[in-house]
This record gives C-alpha cells, sequence and structure tokens, in this order.
C-alpha cells in the first residue's frame, strides 16, 4: 500500500495534536483468581494482565537464593487483529517482548523479599492497535501493584515515533506502519529512569532528546490514571469483572 | 495441590449430603450469567461471557483456507480454546493441554453437528474456500468453561458479520452481512458427586466431583455429549440429565437474543 | 480516599523507618497499595504473606519426613513442623493451627505448638484482610463464634478453619464478606446487622 499522508493542516489522522495520547481507560482487579490483575484500554488496543506470585519456582534450576525471579509473558489472541487470523503459540516477536518486559519489573520489584520464587505476569492482547507493548507494560504494573508486590515505582510506558517529519506521541497504527521513526519507552515516574528502550527507523540526536522530554510529560499523565485505577478497586463491593 | 483438593472433596460431599450448595444455590441452577457482544470489533465477531466468575472471550476470524480433500465443497470450521495461565493458578504456559483441546472439541462438536452454520455456503472455488476460526480464552477460571465457552461461543458467531470476498481475496473493511446461522446450539454441564447432581459447577465443585456429564441441544436436537471423569452414569441418570438440558437450554438460549 | 497509598508514593518527605517503605535521597516512598494512617503507619491492602516467627498460622500437612511433616501455609515453600513439637501423629491432609517459630534469611519456616483441627472446612481468604477477620483483641471472630456456634481459626497466612459443628455455611459467608468489604468503614456493625438477620431466617 501507498504511504498516506500522516499529518494534514497540522493534525493526525486521528484529530490529535502532537503531543496528545490516545484515550486510555485503565481498570484494576478485575480477574478473580489471579493475585492480581488489569485491563488497559489505549486507543483500539485492548490488554489484559494477570500477576501470580510470588510463587514456588518450578523449573529448581532456574530459582535464585537472592531473589524472586521474575518472568513476564506478552501473548497475542489469534483474533486480535484487523488482518487474518493469527496462529497460536510464542513468535519471535512475543518471545522478545516477553524478555524486555521481564526486565523493566526486575528493575522496580524488591525481589530480594522472596527469594527462591518466581513472580508471573502474563499479558494478553486481545484486540492489538499500534502500540501493544506499551500499554502492555503499563496494565502489568497495575497488575503488580494490585497483587501486592512491592516495588519501588508503578512503571508505564508510551511511545514517541516520527510522522511526516515530526515527533509524535503514542503512534497510532497507521504512524507505526508509515511513520519514519518508533520509540517506545517504560519509565518508573517517580525519578524518571528510563527502564525499557527500543527504537526503530532514522531519528536525530536532538529528536531522540525532545522524544524522550515528551514521554516524561505524558508519562505524569499515565501515572495519575494506574493510581486512580488502583484506588477505585477499594471503592467497589462487587466481585471483580472485566467491562470490555 | 492434590491434598487441597482431596479437602475440597470432602467438604463437598458433607455438604451436598444436606441437600445444598457453597454458594447457596439450588441443584439445577446456574450461578449469574453476563453476555457482552462485540467486545473485540477487530475480529469479525465476539463474546465475553461471565458464568460466576468464570470468564471467557470468544473471537471469530475469516480467513480464505483450501478445502479438506473429503469435503471439497465446504468450508472450513476450526475451534481452538487456550487456557490463558491467566485465568487460574493451576494452568501453565505452553503448548496446550488436553483440557483445552478436549474444550474446544466438544465446543466444536456442538456448532458443527447442529449444522447451524451453512459451510457450503463457503465455497469459493476448486482451490479456496471461507473458512471460519473460533477461538476460546478462558480469562478467569472457576468452573465450568464448557457451558461459558459454549455461549460466548454461539453468541460470538450470532455478532459475526460476513467479509466480503471479491477475486478469491478476503475485503475486511466491506461487509457482506451477517453470518447466517440456523439454530442456537447451547450446553449444558453436570457434576456428580455420590448420587448428586449439579449444573454448572464451580471449580471446588469439580474438585470434588466424580465425574461429569456435558450435553449440547438444539431446540429439537441433543447435538454434543462428552462424559469425562471417573465417576460412572446410569441410563436413567443420563436421560433425565437429557430432560434438564432441554428445559435449561430454554433459558439459556433467552440469554442470547 | 486520597490516604489509600499506591507504590512510589512518596510517604514523608523526610527519612522515616517504617514498614512496607524505602527511603531515597532523604524521602520515603510506599512499596505497596496500602493505607497511610494518621500515626504515619502503612498497612498493606493487599498481597502476600510475609511470616514472621510468633504469628498463629493454619495449614495442613503436604508431606510426611523422616523426623517431621511439612506443612502448606500459603508460602512458596512449605513449612517444617519437627514430629517433636506436637503430640498428635499427623496423616497426610490433616489441617493443624500452629505458631511460627523461625523464620530464616532464605524464607525457611518452622512452626511449633501445633494443634491438629478434626471435622471443619479450610477457606482461603487475602492474608491482608485477616487482621479484620480477627478484629481488635479477637473482637471480630468471637462474634461470629457466638453467633454461629462454630469454632474457627484465623490464620494469619490466609487460611480458616471453621467447624462443621455450628452454622457453618452462615459463618464463611461471614468470613467472605468481611474478606470483600475490608476496607470500607463500619465493619463491625454490617458484620453484626448480616449475622442478626441471617440468624432470622
Amino acid at each position: 500500500m501507498e504511504k498516506p499522508q500522516l499529518i494534514i493542516d497540522g493534525k493526525r489522522l486521528d484529530g490529535r495534536e502532537m503531543e496528545d495520547l490516545r484515550p486510555v481507560k485503565i481498570t484494576a482487579h478485575v480477574l478473580n483468581d489471579a493475585n492480581g490483575s488489569a485491563y488497559v484500554e489505549w486507543g483500539k488496543n485492548k490488554i489484559l494482565a494477570g500477576v501470580y506470585g510470588p510463587r514456588e519456582c518450578i523449573p529448581r534450576h532456574d530459582q535464585s537464593l537472592i531473589r524472586a525471579v521474575v518472568r513476564a509473558r506478552y501473548n497475542m489472541a489469534p483474533f486480535c487483529s484487523l488482518e487474518e487470523h493469527g496462529r497460536s503459540g510464542p513468535s519471535r516477536r512475543s518471545v522478545e517482548l516477553s524478555k524486555v518486559i521481564s526486565e523493566v519489573f526486575e528493575n522496580v520489584i524488591i525481589s530480594e523479599a522472596y527469594p527462591k520464587t518466581q513472580i508471573q505476569i502474563f499479558i494478553e492482547v486481545l484486540q492489538s492497535d499500534g502500540g501493544t507493548r506499551c500499554a502492555a507494560v503499563t496494565a502489568a504494573a497495575v497488575a503488580l501493584a494490585d497483587a501486592g508486590i512491592p516495588m519501588r515505582d508503578l512503571v508505564c510506558a508510551v511511545a514517541v515515533g516520527k510522522a511526516d517529519g515530526q515527533l509524535v506521541l503514542d503512534c497510532s497504527k497507521e504512524e507505526d506502519n508509515y511513520g519514519e521513526s518508533d520509540m517506545p519507552v517504560a519509565i518508573a515516574p517517580r525519578n524518571g529512569e528510563i527502564l525499557l528502550f527500543q527504537m526503530d527507523g532514522l531519528l536525530t540526536r536532538d529528536e531522540i532528546d525532545t522524544g524522550l522530554t515528551m514521554v516524561q510529560r505524558a508519562a505524569e499523565k499515565i501515572s495519575a490514571m494506574q493510581a486512580a485505577a488502583l484506588q477505585q478497586v477499594y471503592e467497589r463491593k462487587t466481585a471483580p469483572k472485566l467491562e470490555m | 495441590m492434590e491434598i487441597l483438593d482431596e479437602l475440597s472433596r470432602d467438604a463437598l460431599r458433607r455438604l451436598i449430603a444436606t441437600g445444598r450448595r457453597a454458594d447457596g444455590r439450588d441443584m439445577y441452577s446456574y450461578r449469574d450469567i453476563g453476555i457482552q457482544k462485540n467486545p473485540v470489533p477487530n475480529a469479525e465477531g465476539s463474546a465475553l461471557v461471565s458464568l460466576g466468575k468464570t470468564q471467557i472471550l470468544v473471537g471469530v476470524k475469516f480467513d480464505i483456507a483450501k478445502p479438506f480433500a473429503d469435503k471439497p465443497d465446504e468450508g472450513v470450521l476450526s475451534t481452538g480454546a487456550e487456557l490463558v495461565p491467566l485465568a487460574s493458578g493451576t494452568f501453565e504456559t505452553g503448548p496446550p493441554r488436553e483440557e483445552a483441546i478436549e474444550l474446544a472439541r466438544v465446543v466444536d462438536r456442538g456448532i458443527r453437528s447442529s449444522n447451524t452454520i451453512d459451510l457450503k455456503s463457503f465455497y469459493i472455488d476448486k482451490e479456496k474456500v471461507l473458512g471460519i476460526y473460533v477461538d476460546i480464552w478462558v480469562l478467569d477460571f472457576d468452573g465450568n468453561f464448557f457451558d461459558a465457552a459454549g455461549l460466548a461461543a454461539m453468541a460470538a458467531l450470532k455478532s459475526a458479520r460476513m467479509p466480503k470476498v471479491e477475486d478469491g481475496k478476503i475485503i475486511r473493511s466491506e461487509s457482506a452481512g451477517k453470518l447466517k446461522l440456523t439454530s442456537d446450539v447451547v450446553t449444558c454441564t453436570f457434576a456428580k458427586a455420590d448420587t448428586s447432581f449439579l449444573l454448572d459447577p464451580s471449580f471446588d465443585e469439580e474438585k470434588g466431583m466424580d465425574g461429569r456429564i456435558t450435553i449440547a441441544t438444539t431446540p429439537e436436537h441433543v447435538c454434543a455429549i462428552q462424559k469425562g471423569g471417573w465417576g460412572a452414569f446410569t441410563q436413567k441418570d443420563i436421560m433425565s440429565l437429557v430432560d434438564i438440558s432441554f428445559a435449561k437450554g430454554k433459558e439459556l438460549r433467552s440469554l442470547l437474543q | 480516599m486520597s490516604n489509600i497509598i499506591v507504590p512510589g508514593q512518596m510517604v514523608a518527605d523526610k527519612p522515616l523507618k517504617m514498614g512496607y517503605a524505602y527511603v531515597e535521597n532523604g524521602k520515603t516512598y510506599a512499596t505497596v497499595m496500602s493505607l497511610l494512617t494518621d500515626d504515619h503507619k502503612l498497612i498493606p491492602l493487599c498481597g502476600p504473606y510475609e511470616p514472621l516467627a510468633g504469628d498463629g498460622i493454619v495449614g495442613f500437612v503436604s508431606e510426611i519426613k523422616f523426623s517431621g511433616y511439612s506443612i502448606n501455609i500459603r508460602t512458596p515453600a512449605a513449612a517444617y513442623l519437627s514430629s517433636r513439637d506436637c503430640r498428635d501423629k499427623l496423616a497426610l491432609g490433616d489441617v493443624l493451627a500452629a505458631t511460627i517459630r523461625l523464620v530464616d534469611e532464605v524464607k525457611s519456616l518452622e512452626l511449633e505448638d501445633a494443634k491438629i483441627l478434626r471435622d471443619g472446612t479450610l477457606v482461603q481468604i487475602g492474608p491482608a484482610k485477616i487482621p479484620r477477620v480477627i478484629g481488635k483483641k479477637n473482637s471480630m471472630i468471637n462474634i461470629i463464634k457466638e453467633k454461629t456456634g462454630c469454632e474457627i481459626y484465623a490464620g494469619r497466612n490466609g487460611y480458616a478453619w471453621v467447624s462443621s459443628q455450628g452454622n457453618s455455611d452462615l459463618a464463611i459467608r461471614t468470613l467472605r464478606k468481611i474478606e470483600h468489604e475490608a476496607h470500607i468503614s463500619g465493619l463491625t456493625n454490617r458484620v453484626s446487622d448480616f449475622l442478626a438477620s441471617a440468624g432470622k431466617q
């Protein structure tokens, strides 16, 4: 397909300004069995995260005497995309994302408190719309907090990209597919430390610097939504239920 | 956690002996049922069903497929299920386990035997037919995934839009109308504990049961049965459970309207 | 509900030594979902059981060993009970109440003062909710025992045991209600009302 024009009259295809997020809705504690859970709608992305642990680490040769092992599993449902039916089982992409997401949370979880155990983070992409890994990290952080796993911070993530020569926050699927660059970033908003950092396409040194500043600003908004979602759990009386 | 299951079994037996269930239901009542239609619009059809604390999402996708050699003039129906590890502390990562495969096959048999989908209408040419893919995603597990998945699959099929097909290619942005279905298949699952039967067993009840039977019906016919577990059933038991399944089937079908 | 604290939230702009928090650059931050009390304590709202020596727990025998037993108390690894610390001879699946004698640096646990609990039901409750089930000076658990006629043991680890003798159905439903509503104020009154109205039926 031919590359469409991504910015028309100073607005993006979905009507956003350069530094606007898509609509984001976060709900914590939507599952009954998982120790913690969260559901995030981010644009058309629909992502569910569930956490189990700390529990016995199997196989045993993976366990550490010093800290809990943190394992994330990022998985896409075969019906999540607008295109063809997906194949089940891990792809090279989902294995890579599982690894970098695990590493994000190894940084903030106070894992020394639980030697010989594992903490499992399961992420299911139920509908995908560009930017699933950032929405997944944001959901997983809320699920971990909902499970009562001690953490130094509530991590969130968002991407910055370049479309028609301009830096744009939170790339849409079209901007992701046809833009010049995509740079997903996860941060600990309390001190601004960067915990996931990937990038493809071409950016100048200054564009990376400006992009990261845009991410830091957006992270404040996202982390406020995460905190509100977690506090709302304690105002509900009903059993956990997923509202999609 | 085998020992915990044994403890549940003892607790269940004691309770059933007094004619009660832990959540206060009577023997042939369902837990609260919720159906959300079309929660995943990227799929051609979808539904999220909650049955008590069990929550299951089903997505339906269409693709171009090759016809099977023995049915060259028919489309392909394929049903998959995953016991997603976030749904239960007892589910594991990795390839589908036998429980997931059994679940997918039982739901598939109900849909297939009822002929509710006219697969002949999915014929395109000698090389190509439409494939319809029904994927059952168990998201939160508290027992009886058969009935929840059956209901979610039917609700997802009822919400499904046919994609337009042109020159042997799918044009997803254009709809060719709703998927036509001739009848609504619903399933009823009973657990057997000692000599009692319980409709819609919770996970605790499943841990304590001897056996299980799932009966799928259309308004007129039984279209799939699956017995599971160690326990045995008498002919009389089965006939009475078939009768109850037809009666309960009406209730379930009214929820699908 | 601004006193509900999330992980990473600052709870004091000076270094304070408090549970469920850490100090960085002279400031104190929470690590878990918790309530901040007026006297500057964090009370966790959810999360795994953190075993402490002296805790009363409920568990069951998950393995019989040479000179003692492995006891499942919902921690990642089972606790150990030496046969010397238990008057009864235990069998697989026996439920018991005991006290934690020792927690070592890799969270290995030893139990003592075990008492076998016969003829009852084991109920799982979020460990963070157990203090509400027990109540101040056992006030809550005593109300339930009195109104249902059940013997009840609520272990800090998140297992509770309810005797079959008495209205165990009502006792278990009351425990579930407390678990669901632990964070909403006026709990004692609501539980009393619940037990009173259920008693009339």
